[in-house]
């Protein structure tokens, strides 16, 4: 299994949201992907996307102010 | 006592800012993801002042209605603000509340904003929107028009939103809940700065403080609810000319919110300052000068026009609302059709376990 790696700090909302669908698509079935942020949004609509999407959830935590990580897997 | 401005305004950035509430995001949401789950929350905050202006208006407290209807300014401006909004990464508020959360491309945004709602009102810009406003017709409300009780209009506007919001609760109830980040606090610093809030409930409260916006800002003589665009441009006005008769509730409302959404941020460890890439610094300034332009024409943003427009059944609130969010779907094809083209063989970063 791999951790992909999509960094999208910078970035405002939806494009957290929008690169997690295609970074995603792109990975192998088992493989998670970890998606840094810090787009206040996000904490709400990333969580609710791997949720409408059944992919479970890893981890999900805050590294700083203003910054958090979550990791989904591919089922 | 325009300071009632400031406190409003600090509870309705708060508010914004705990309950992620961007109505951007709900018109974008709309093309983007096809879904209408904050446009039905932005609906509720709608539903819930037509409620509580038109029982004011009926008590007395204030006085709706009356006006012509610049329809050729609304479908105008409220494109141009519409499509900007995207651009900029929030509407007036979302960009206000933004600011408060530290990122300096909403600064930009904001600034760009204020100053192009300043030269179309107070500026060179002013004839011009005088001009395309003067193209209106001679009725100003949905319910005038129809010649019916507006209190028809806010019965089937509460009972379409309420089955609009049934809908998404029961949807929300049969999906998996969605994971929390871990608790940090207890007790209520974990309510007020942690908690998710939901977006109806936001909505709910949004909605509440609309109405409180109505007498409050009434008696002070500023006849109007929520606003946000004039507010801005007479901040601008007010800094080069001095003329201190321009710092009214309004634009108390507006630093409140910029005050409330900055403790909302800080209390729950959410403000940074973000200094944004050079490209999101060309869409911020386009965008929030655009979007300056746009609400200017039409005669309010979302809050002014979409939101207390809409809820006092006014023909250039629920016109601009429409004009907006096709707007906004014009806006999501460029940025994010264009953007799907040129990223299609970026692939994410692979690293070991």
């Amino acid at each position: 299994m791999t951790v992909h790696v999509l960094e999208t700090e910078g970035q405002v909302c939806p494009f957290p949201l929008v690169e997690a669908k295609r970074a995603i698509a792109g990975i192998a079935s088992g493989d998670e992907l970890r998606i840094d942020f810090d787009c206040t949004q996000a904490t709400d609509s990333l969580p609710r996307w791997a949720a409408d999407e059944g992919y479970p959830v890893t981890a999900f935590e805050r590294t700083g102010d203003a910054s958090w990580t979550i990791t989904v897997q591919k089922p | 006592m325009i300071l009632t401005g400031l406190a409003l305004g600090a509870l309705l950035g708060f508010a914004l800012q705990r309950g992620r509430f961007c109505v951007t995001g709900a018109f974008r949401d709309v093309w983007l993801a096809r879904q209408s789950r904050w446009l039905t929350a932005f609906f509720v905050t709608i539903a819930v002042q037509a409620v509580g202006a038109f029982a004011l208006d009926a008590a007395g407290v204030i006085e709706l209605g009356g006006g012509a209807f610049p329809w050729l300014a609304a479908i105008l401006g409220g494109l141009v603000f519409g499509f900007a909004i995207v651009y900029a990464g929030g509407c007036a508020t979302g960009t206000y509340y933004r600011a408060g959360e530290g990122l300096i491309g909403s600064w930009i945004a904001l600034g760009g904003y204020a100053l192009a709602a300043a030269i179309m009102k107070h500026g060179p810009g002013a004839p011009v929107v005088e001009a395309l406003r003067g193209v209106s017709a001679p009725v100003g409300t949905v319910h005038e028009l129809l010649g019916v009780s507006p209190w028809i209009l806010v019965a089937l506007l509460v009972a379409g939103t309420a089955a609009a919001v049934w809908h998404h609760l029961r949807k929300d109830a049969a999906r998996p809940k969605p994971v929390q980040l871990p608790a940090r606090g207890t007790g209520l610093a974990r309510i007020l700065f942690e908690r998710p809030w939901n977006a109806f409930a936001t909505a709910l409260v949004i909605g509440l403080l609309g109405i409180a916006a109505f007498p409050l800002s009434w008696a002070t003589g500023r006849e109007s609810g929520l606003g946000i665009t004039t507010p801005s441009a007479d901040i601008v006005a007010f800094l080069v000319t001095g003329d201190a008769e321009l710092v009214d509730w309004g634009v108390m409302l507006v630093l409140g919110i910029l005050l409330g959404s900055f403790i909302a941020a800080k209390g729950s460890g959410e403000f940074r300052v973000r200094v944004p890439d050079a490209q999101t610094v060309l869409r911020s300034t386009g965008g929030g000068l655009l979007m300056g332009v746009g609400a200017a024409i039409a005669g309010g943003c979302t809050i002014g026009n979409a939101m207390v427009g809409s809820a006092t059944f006014t023909l250039q609130g629920w016109v601009s609302f429409a004009a907006m969010l096709l707007g906004t779907g014009i806006a999501v094809r460029f940025v994010f059709g264009a953007r799907r083209a040129e990223r299609t063989v970026a692939a994410p970063t692979p690293v070991g376990v």
